[in-house]
């Protein structure tokens, strides 16, 4: 067998990165959301009424990490969080879960990907959904409260001056 | 026996959902006090007996490496025992946070049966 390690071709290792987006997700969201998730066809056209959060990271890998959430499933995760009734998640609860969820999904999904790296994340905050196209990763998710879908963007490191 | 237990993190809903998985998981909390980051469970663990610590690493203020780093320095509050509960699982930062002198390192997701676990590791089967 040779020494090298084997390269993945970019299309495989797209497919490869993405799958690990699904699995972690699923495994938050199982585990301490008890949701069950399944992978959902990207349809955006919800994205615009979603709460999204945004999650900066730097160290050996530096860029940025979003969450949009259906705005219809944002109280049913919180209360399932929080072990509440279905609807008795406030607003402000809810807004604080979907940055707990967005925290836990960055370090989660990065841990995952590069296990040797050494990174530092900044606390998640609301924003409009903006990470999509070209050089992100990016999975939808279906859930029984609705929909959800994250992206990752690797960015360039500033040049040392 | 129940265990007195201090939550340090600084998010009010997961310090909450921490409390109740504990709960759930079947594992005997007697008091259990909670801090947003690391002076406020320095002040906590100079006004109530602790058995068990459960801490966040990023925090403001003062984070858990700080936290974990002041307690090694003081005579009492050395000895009890801190299990980091935290979203990073890359090797660097648990090896880390072990040699500041963390009992025990969960990543999150964590499933209430698996921190009750190492909850019952930490404390010496005590609560078994």
């Amino acid at each position: 067998m040779p020494d090298e390690a084997l390269e993945i071709p970019v299309a495989d290792e797209d497919a490869v990165l993405k799958g690990a987006l699904a699995l972690v997700s699923g495994e938050v969201l199982e585990t301490m959301f008890f949701s069950e998730v399944i992978a959902a066809e990207c349809e955006h056209g919800w994205l615009e009424s979603a709460v999204a959060v945004q999650v900066t990271f730097d160290g050996s890998h530096r860029g940025e990490m979003w969450l949009a959430v259906g705005e219809e499933a944002v109280p049913e995760l919180a209360a399932a969080f929080l072990g509440l009734d279905p609807g008795e998640a406030g607003e402000i609860e809810s807004s604080q879960v979907m940055l707990e969820l967005a925290n836990i999904l960055c370090g989660s999904i990065l841990s995952s990907l590069w296990p040797e790296s050494s990174l530092q994340l900044d606390a998640p905050k609301r924003a409009p959904w903006g990470c999509g196209g070209k050089g992100a990763w990016h999975c939808c998710l279906m859930l029984p409260e609705g929909r959800l879908a994250i992206s990752i963007r690797l960015l360039e490191k500033p040049e040392a001056k | 026996m129940a265990y007195s237990v201090l939550i340090v993190d600084d998010s009010p809903v997961m310090r909450g959902f921490i409390r109740r998985v504990m709960r759930l998981s079947g594992f005997e909390v007697g008091e259990c006090w909670e801090a947003s980051n690391g002076e406020e469970a320095l002040a906590e663990l100079a006004e109530h007996p602790i058995d068990v610590i459960l801490t966040d690493i990023n925090m403001p203020k003062m984070n858990g490496e700080e936290l974990l780093q002041r307690l090694s320095e003081q005579g009492t509050l050395s000895k009890v025992p801190a299990l980091v509960i935290s979203t990073d699982a890359t090797k660097n930062r648990i090896l880390r946070m072990l040699s500041l002198g963390a009992e025990g390192y969960m990543t999150k997701p964590f499933s209430p049966e698996s921190l009750r676990e190492e909850l019952e590791r930490i404390l010496g089967g005590r609560n078994a």
